[in-house]
């Protein structure tokens, strides 16, 4: 008997061995690592000095850091709710069905499919004030991604532009798993198609619709290779998300410990958000109706 | 029984094979081409004319020393500092690397470089730039010598101005007494769709402000510290945003503040009539301009003409796991033969004195007057910046000279803000 | 549906598609156009004549070895991913042993996160060991399994029929012989969702490359378009055959198994 629970021992922990030894090295250890980090003074270049609470005290008094969390708020304030609706709106014309929605459906996926990268340096030629297609198309010199009102909204255009097709993906699955008994129950009772839009489909969308502004506002607070392309922190910093400051900070300014201050802190706050986001539709998810 | 437990092996067994495929494959990407026998030397640098003339002067090197061979890298400016600093940190950078005034001393300060024994054959300025503490951290192998103002010969006719004029005329916030302005005025077009403009008026330190806070009497940094908060420089910073923003002689911030060829490029495609800069775009010019050009002096400011100096040399890498070869290197690299190279296509002008004569020579005969670059070094000089923490603190202060620039903030506020955040990063 | 409300659908949904696909086509075209004519005349003029100069000065500019690169730091993360996730979620799924649960809720934690948070001390730790700048550092991370896949592929080993793994016991397979022909078939679906959102992840990774590595010898596709899009800057047509480069491989891949990839976001998403 033991020795079959010492071979099925074996057996597991042979099996996991590989990514255990993934997940230790390269997940749990660098926090481990970003914490002592945290605590030290590194140029990259010198060696590498403890300096205790420090960085801690000088990140928290920061503006440019304050900054970059206010302009990663609403950045995510406008992606998200941006990207949900739009996405939703998609995914009910989709659900129509109508000959060609596969086409519509393929098209729509496109940006997500490409590298946020070169989306973003294909936009920045689009946004160019000298020679750019949209200045050209306008006839105005507008300048898009210099100007400190107009770059964060930009940016965040871009995104959305990015993203709609693939949030619709998944409202198009939420839309088509609804039993049709239902929606045909309503029609027959005289309920308009907005009616029933709101009624049933709505509702039963809810664990779809969690599921999407979960994961983008996770993902919208790390968008980095947009604004590294497109602004690199934007004019006055109006677009410096925090990925990008953490990043500007360890490998531009050369101050790796107070990098090390700021991702700790971009952690503890989208953890927060991410059980605050799980408690409040815990107790709004309809369950499916069997 | 027998026949799955095969195929299952197989499967295993091909998964295997392909993971080895791949792993053999990342090894041949990986092979370097060491040359057989011989130690392989890479130098870094940003310039892709100077390296041409690098790669014929390591020619000549290996034909004396067969068991050197060289190799030249060439990273674009924009990221050559980053990348610099995160390659001498890992210890995957070149054996030998350019490095300016502006950068220096974090690499000394931390033992990075290999210590050079200074001589007189060098270019005094140069040697002094990379001095530090006592110390000189690299071979001088360029001078940029002064500033100076190319001028579009043909955009000058059209508009009746006669280059001659270029040589005396002053700026000022005076209005009796500034020349600049007007002239600048006659010489710019705003057309439908495309501008002519005048100058090249922008955030850069080198070609552009650095000349003007000179020439206006102020500083810009004194050691390592920022000190460009002061009324001087203010005087030259309202000049030149005046010029971009209500006078409208030069492009709009927007496309020079995160462009530093924007002005280069409206310059050699015959859109700009007036372009300061230095030695370090002569060669450019001169291969692509169409038009007929000429060079004058800097325009003359409130305490005179003042222009900037800047070196580049040569560091030695001081974890190369080859240091004698290395210091070979060097040491062609910083005597006349091996230095004169880069002159002999008039790229730039050498560090070693001895040298010089080529990069004269080379533009007489081609009927370029390269004096103004070195008759304005007769009157004031700032030398280029740098120190401990330059990087961190340069960087704080491109958002705010941005927002300067592109006309959006009082400059005498900026200044102030932009220097206590510049020392409080060049600090940390 | 009336026939007015059919019209209205679709050309809601055209107007969707033509903001989907200009860019893309603009960008195109200027790739296709002469710097010469891009300087002289329209940004938006149709490329007369058009040329493939813009793509061959790439190739000087290393895009072809970028690819390379690319495609193999992909291929071997995808390999090691899915087959170490494979056996971990087996072992998850259908083995019984000691601390499995605890390991797993582990597992579960390691997903929240965020690149943001491991990229400076990963950088840290791979250049203590000397790996900054090697083939390794780029594949390392993410060569050993993701908790996600993981994650994924539990539900649905859980999912398999208990009688069809006695049924191959039974017969005398092993652990090995269980997997390919049990576990494996029955999921591949979701392994095929696996392959392609990890296949898109990784060929589009930028901010790991563009830290860990410099230099030509590892450069991958983003970072190699972002280092011209910075060296050339503004010379556009230059810049949008880069992008047009960086954007083709997956876009062609996408098209070709565009319907698998829809279903596999959406499988993704409903578990």
């Amino acid at each position: 008997m033991s020795t079959g629970r010492v071979r099925r021992a074996a057996l597991g922990y042979t099996l996991l061995a590989p990514s255990l030894f993934g997940a230790a090295a390269f997940l749990l250890l660098p926090m481990l690592v970003v914490v002592w980090l945290s605590l030290q003074r590194w140029d990259l270049l010198g060696p590498i000095r403890f300096v205790g609470l420090a960085n801690w005290r000088s990140v928290l008094t920061d503006p440019t850091f304050g900054n970059s969390l206010l302009v990663t708020a609403g950045f995510v304030g406008l992606v998200v709710p941006l990207q949900t609706i739009l996405g939703l709106l998609a995914a009910s014309l989709l659900a129509r069905q109508l000959p060609g929605s596969p086409f519509f459906r393929t098209v729509y996926v496109l940006p997500w499919i490409c590298a946020p990268l070169a989306i973003a340096v294909l936009w920045r030629w689009l946004l160019a004030p000298t020679d750019g297609a949209i200045n050209t198309v306008l006839g105005r010199r507008v300048e898009w991604l210099t100007d400190p009102t107009l770059a964060l909204p930009v940016v965040s255009a871009v995104t959305v532009w990015t993203n709609v097709g693939y949030v619709a993906l998944f409202f198009l699955a939420g839309i088509l798993a609804i039993p049709a008994d239902i929606q045909r129950a309503a029609q027959l009772d005289g309920a308009t198609s907005w009616q029933r839009f709101r009624r049933i489909t709505l509702p039963m969308l809810r664990p779809t619709l969690f599921f999407v502004l979960v994961t983008g506002v996770v993902s919208a607070a790390q968008v980095f290779d947009t604004v590294f392309a497109l602004t690199n922190g934007g004019p006055r910093n109006r677009t410096d998300l925090v990925a990008h400051r953490i990043y500007a900070e360890a490998f531009g300014a050369a101050a790796v410990g107070r990098a090390a201050v700021m991702a700790i802190v971009v952690f503890a706050i989208l953890i927060a958000a991410t059980v605050v986001q799980h408690l409040f539709f815990r107790r709004r998810i309809t369950y499916e109706l069997v | 029984m027998t026949i799955r437990a095969k195929s299952s092996t197989l499967v295993v067994l091909a998964l295997l094979a392909v993971i080895v495929l791949l792993v053999a494959a990342a090894f041949v990407l990986g092979r370097t081409a060491e040359p057989s026998g011989r130690t392989l030397v890479t130098v870094r640098l940003w310039d892709p004319r100077v390296a041409t003339a690098y790669r014929k002067s390591f020619a000549d090197f290996t034909g004396s020393h067969p068991g050197i061979e060289v190799r030249v890298d060439v990273v674009a400016y924009s990221t050559y500092f980053d990348t610099l600093r995160t390659d001498v940190a890992g210890g995957s950078a070149d054996d030998i690397f350019w490095l300016n005034n502006a950068y220096l001393a974090g690499y000394a300060d931390s033992g990075r470089l290999v210590a050079i024994t200074p001589t007189p054959a060098w270019e005094p300025s140069v040697v002094d730039q990379f001095t530090r503490h006592g110390t000189l951290w690299a071979v001088p192998q360029l001078t940029d010598a002064g500033i100076a103002v190319y001028y579009n010969a043909d955009l000058l006719a059209k508009a009746g101005v006669d280059p001659a004029v270029l040589n005396s005329v002053r700026w000022s916030r005076v209005d009796t007494v500034d020349t600049l302005r007007p002239l600048l005025a006659r010489l710019t077009v705003h057309g439908a769709g495309r501008t002519q403009w005048a100058y090249n008026a922008a955030n850069d330190l080198q070609g552009i402000y650095l000349n003007y806070i000179g020439s206006a009497g102020g500083t810009f940094s004194e050691g390592d510290r920022f000190t460009f908060d002061n009324p001087q420089a203010a005087e030259a910073f309202r000049y030149l945003v005046g010029l971009i923003n209500t006078d409208r002689v030069a492009p709009p911030a927007s496309d020079t503040n995160d462009n530093g060829d924007f002005s280069r490029n409206q310059f050699l495609q015959g859109n700009m009539a007036l372009f300061q800069s230095g030695t370090y775009n002569l060669a450019n010019v001169a291969a692509n301009a169409r038009f007929r050009w000429g060079v004058a002096m800097l325009p003359i400011g409130p305490v005179g003409r003042v222009s900037v100096t800047n070196g580049i040399a040569a560091a030695g890498n001081a974890a190369s796991r080859h240091p004698e070869a290395v210091r070979e290197v060097l040491a062609w690299m910083g005597g006349r033969h091996g230095n004169a190279y880069l002159a002999e296509d008039g790229a730039a002008i050498p560090a070693v004195l001895a040298a010089q004569k080529t990069y004269f020579d080379y533009w007489a005969a081609r009927n370029v007057d390269v004096s103004p670059f070195f008759d304005v070094l007769g009157g004031g000089r700032v030398p280029a910046p740098g120190g401990a923490g330059f990087a961190a603190g340069f960087d704080a202060v491109k958002p705010y000279f941005d927002e300067m620039f592109l006309g959006r903030a009082d400059v005498g506020r900026t200044l102030a803000s932009a220097q206590a955040a510049a020392n409080d990063a060049a600090a940390r | 549906m009336s026939w007015f409300s059919r019209i209205l659908v679709y050309a809601a949904l055209t107007v969707g598609a033509l903001i989907t696909l200009t860019p893309f086509a603009l960008g195109l075209l200027t790739s296709f156009t002469t710097p010469q004519q891009f300087a002289t005349g329209s940004p938006l003029g149709i490329p007369n004549p058009p040329t493939l100069a813009n793509y061959a000065a790439l190739h000087g500019a290393g895009f072809g070895r970028a690819a390379v690169v690319t495609a193999l730091m992909t291929a071997v993360i995808v390999v090691g991913q899915l087959t170490f996730s494979v056996l971990a979620a087996y072992a998850f799924a259908r083995l019984n042993f000691a601390g499995r649960d605890v390991l797993f809720w582990i597992y579960i934690l390691t997903m929240l996160v965020p690149p943001s948070v491991t990229v400076v001390p990963l950088y840290l730790m791979l250049a203590e060991v000397g790996l900054r700048n090697t083939f390794w550092a780029l594949v390392l991370p993410f060569a050993f399994g993701s908790p996600y896949a993981i994650f994924l592929l539990r539900e649905y080993f859980r999912a398999i029929p208990a009688d069809l793994l006695k049924a191959a016991r039974v017969d005398g397979a092993n652990t090995a012989d269980v997997l390919v022909h049990v576990v494996v078939p029955a999921s591949r679906p979701i392994l095929v969702t696996l392959f392609l959102i990890t296949v898109v992840s990784q060929w589009n990774n930028f901010m790991w490359p563009l830290v860990i590595t410099s230099g030509s010898k590892w450069r991958v596709l983003t970072v190699a378009t972002a280092g011209l899009q910075s060296q050339y800057n503004a010379q556009w047509t230059l810049v949008m055959a880069a992008t047009t480069v960086a954007i083709v491989p997956l876009i062609a891949l996408f098209i070709v198994f565009q319907r698998r990839v829809v279903r596999s976001i959406v499988v993704s998403g409903l578990k």
